[in-house]
C-alpha cells in the first residue's frame, strides 16, 4: 500500500476565525489550557511517536554512515566521510542510481499516459461507466508482493501466459522468443510492468477527479472558438489539469524511486544486477555484504537527493498558491 | 439522421474501448485466481491455458498445510489491527489540532509526514532493526506494527486532515456553548460527523500494514512472519511451486478486495480528496 498512499499537498493555512467572546471568557474562567496549548497537547503524541520511530532511526542512520565495520559494536571504527566517498564512486552504486532514475521515468511516464487516456475515456462516458471505474480500481488493493509474483508467473520464459498469448495472436513466432525477466536489456522494463499495472489506477483516479473539477463552460467557450479534439486537450484540459498532474507525478515519482518489493520478488535485481535499483542495492549492501556504513551513507545521500528533487518539483511544477 | 448515427457509433466505440481496457487490466489477477483452482500439475502446464480444465481445491489445501502459513495469517491480522488502532488513536487528535487550531506542532507534523514519505523505507527500516531489537521487540507483531505505523500514521494524518477540513467550526462552538469540554466535543460531536472519513482512513491504514513487505522482511524471522513473507518464501524454498502460491496469494487478497468493495465509493472519495485538494 505504501506505493499508492495518497498524500494531500500542503494547504496554505488560513487565518483562524475569531471565537465567540463568550466561549473565550468561559474557558479562561475555568482556567483551562489555551487553544494553542490544547492543540499542542493533541498533536504531541503523534509527534513523539514519529520522532521515536522515524526521527531516531534517521539520526542513527546518519551516525552509522560515519562508521565502518559491523554495526554490532566491536570492529566499528570512525571513518569520517569515507563511506560517502565509496557511495559516490562505487560503480555498482552509481549504476544502481542510474537504473533507479530510468525505472522511475519508465513507470511515471507510462502511468501518466495510460492514466490520462483512461481518465479521459471515463470522463467522456460519465457516471454510467461507474462499474467499469470500480473494476479498474481493484489493483490498488493488491499487495505488491502478490503483484510481483503474479507478473513473474505471467512472464516466465516460454511457459508464461504472456508469451503464449503473444504467440497465438502472431506477435511472437515462438513463446521462447522474448525472455522478459532474464534478458538484461529488457528486464528493467519488465520489472516496471507490475508497478504500472498496480498504480495506473491511482493516476486515473486523481486525473479523473481533476477533470471533473473543470467547469464545462470553459469547453463550451473553446468549442465556440473552433477548438476540437487534440487541440482542446492541449490548450484547455492539460493546462487546467497542471496542478493535479504535478501532485500525481510527485507522489508517484517518489514512490517509484523507492521501489523495492516488486523488483525483489521478480528478479532479486538480476540478471547481472540489470534490474537492481538503489533500494535493492542498499538492502544488499546491508544484509548480504554486511557493510552497514556504506549502506547508511548511500541511504542518506538517496534521501537527500529525493528531498531536493521533490522540493524543486513542488516549487517549479506545482507552484502552490500561484494560479497558472 | 446520419449525424445522429455517427454520434451513436462514436459512443459505442468509446464503450468498447473502456470495456477492453478494463478487461485487459483485470486479466492478470483473473488469471491468478483461475490458476489457483487448477490441479497443481496443470498450473504449470506447457503451453499454459487460461481456463482450468478441471476444477480443484488441492492448491488451497497444500498451501494451508504448509508449516507457518496459518500462523502467518494470524500475524498479518494482528499486526495490521495494532498498526491501524495505533495510527488512528494518534492521528485523530493530531489531524484535529492541525485543521482546527492551525498549531505550530501541527504544521511541523504535516511537514514531517511529507518527509517520511520521501524517505526510502530501507533508510528507516535498517536502523529500526537495531532500535526495536534493543527494546526486545524484534520478531513480534507489536514491533512490526510499530514499524508500519511510520507509514500508516503520516498517511492517516493527511487523509483525516482533509476530512476534518470539511467540518464547520460552528459545530464545535455549539458543543462548547452547550457545556461540553473541548475534548468531549471532539469525541462526541465532531467524530460522528466525520465517521465516514475515519472509516476510510482506517481502511487505508489497515491496507498499508496488510500489504507491507520490507519492514516485515527486515523485522520478522519466524514467530511474527506475515503472509507476504510466507508467500515470498514459497518460491525460494520449493522452487516454482506456482499452484499453491497462487492459492495463497488469492486467499491473501480476499480481505483487501472485500473491504474495498464494501466501502468502494467512500474510498474513491478519500483517494481523490487526498490527492487533489489544495
Amino acid at each position: 500500500m505504501t506505493r499508492t498512499a495518497p498524500v494531500a499537498p500542503p494547504r496554505t493555512p488560513s487565518a483562524p476565525a475569531p471565537e465567540p467572546a463568550a466561549v473565550r471568557r468561559r474557558s479562561r474562567a475555568r482556567g483551562r489550557l489555551s487553544d494553542a496549548g490544547y492543540a499542542t497537547l493533541l498533536a504531541a503524541p503523534a509527534a513523539v511517536v514519529l520522532l521515536a520511530l522515524v526521527g531516531w532511526p534517521l539520526v542513527k542512520l546518519a551516525v552509522d554512515s560515519l562508521y565502518t565495520g559491523s554495526g554490532l559494536g566491536d570492529g566499528r571504527s570512525f571513518a569520517g566521510l569515507d563511506n560517502y566517498l565509496t557511495a559516490l564512486t562505487d560503480p555498482g552504486i552509481r549504476a544502481a542510481a542510474g537504473r533507479t532514475l530510468a525505472y522511475t521515468v519508465i513507470v511515471v511516464t507510462a502511468e501518466l499516459v495510460l492514466g490520462l487516456a483512461v481518465a479521459l475515456l471515463f470522463h467522456r462516458l460519465g457516471p454510467k461507466a461507474r462499474i467499469l471505474q470500480t473494476l479498474f480500481l481493484y489493483p490498488l488493493m493488491i499487495a505488491p508482493v502478490v503483484a510481483g509474483l503474479l507478473w513473474r508467473f505471467l512472464m516466465i520464459d516460454n511457459v508464461g501466459i504472456v508469451n503464449e498469448l503473444l504467440t497465438r495472436v502472431g506477435v511472437l513466432g515462438n513463446p521462447g522468443d522474448v525472455s522478459w525477466l532474464s534478458d538484461p536489456d529488457l528486464v528493467l522494463f519488465s520489472v516496471a510492468l507490475p508497478d504500472i499495472w498496480l498504480t495506473t489506477s491511482f493516476m486515473t483516479l486523481v486525473l479523473y477527479a481533476g477533470l471533473q473539477a473543470i467547469p464545462p463552460d470553459l469547453y463550451e467557450a473553446a468549442r465556440l472558438d473552433g477548438a476540437r479534439g487534440l487541440r482542446l486537450l492541449v490548450s484547455v484540459t492539460l493546462p487546467l489539469l497542471r496542478p493535479v498532474i504535478a501532485v500525481a507525478l510527485i507522489i508517484r515519482g517518489v514512490d517509484a524511486a523507492r521501489a523495492f518489493d516488486v523488483i525483489l520478488i521478480q528478479t532479486d535485481g538480476g540478471p547481472q544486477s540489470a534490474s537492481e535499483t538503489l533500494s535493492l542495492t542498499i538492502y544488499k549492501t546491508m544484509v548480504s555484504y554486511n557493510d552497514p556504513g556504506t549502506a547508511a551513507a548511500t541511504s542518506t545521500l538517496f534521501m537527500i537527493v529525493m528531498m531536493l528533487v521533490a522540493m524543486v518539483a513542488v516549487l517549479t511544477i506545482w507552484r502552490p498558491g500561484k494560479e497558472s | 439522421m446520419s449525424h445522429l448515427l455517427a454520434a451513436r457509433i462514436r459512443t459505442g466505440l468509446l464503450w468498447a474501448a473502456a470495456v477492453a481496457v478494463v478487461a485487459l487490466y483485470a486479466f492478470p489477477f483473473g488469471y491468478l485466481v483461475l490458476t489457483s483452482f487448477k490441479p497443481a500439475v496443470d498450473a504449470i502446464a506447457v503451453p499454459p491455458t487460461v481456463l482450468p480444465q478441471r476444477f480443484s481445491l488441492d492448491n488451497y489445501l497444500t498451501a494451508l498445510q504448509r508449516p507457518g502459513v496459518t500462523a502467518s495469517f494470524v500475524n498479518s491480522v494482528s499486526t495490521a489491527v495494532i498498526a491501524t488502532l495505533l495510527s488512528m488513536a494518534l492521528a485523530i487528535p493530531a489531524a484535529w489540532a492541525i485543521t482546527r487550531y492551525r498549531s505550530r506542532t501541527g504544521r511541523i507534523l504535516m511537514a514531517g509526514s511529507l518527509l517520511v514519505r520521501m524517505a526510502p523505507a530501507v533508510a528507516i527500516g535498517i536502523p529500526l532493526v537495531t532500535i526495536l531489537g534493543a527494546v526486545g521487540l524484534t520478531d513480534t507483531p507489536t514491533g512490526l506494527a510499530l514499524a508500519q505505523t511510520t507509514v500508516a500514521l503520516p498517511l492517516s494524518i493527511w487523509l483525516l486532515a482533509s476530512f476534518f477540513e470539511g467540518v464547520p467550526r460552528e459545530i464545535e462552538e455549539a458543543a462548547l456553548v452547550d457545556g461540553c469540554g473541548r475534548f468531549t466535543a471532539l469525541r462526541r460531536v465532531i467524530l460522528p460527523v466525520v465517521s465516514g472519513g475515519v472509516a476510510v482512513t482506517a481502511i487505508f491504514a489497515f491496507l498499508a500494514s496488510w500489504n507491507e513487505f520490507l519492514f516485515a522482511l527486515l523485522l520478522t524471522s519466524v514467530r511474527a512472519q506475515t503472509t507476504p513473507i510466507a508467500i515470498a518464501n514459497f518460491q525460494s524454498q520449493f522452487g516454482l511451486d506456482w499452484g499453491p502460491m497462487t492459492a495463497l496469494a488469492t486467499l491473501y487478497s480476499v480481505p483487501a478486495v472485500v473491504l474495498t468493495l464494501l466501502l468502494q465509493r467512500r474510498i474513491v472519495a478519500g483517494l481523490s480528496l487526498g490527492a487533489v485538494k489544495g
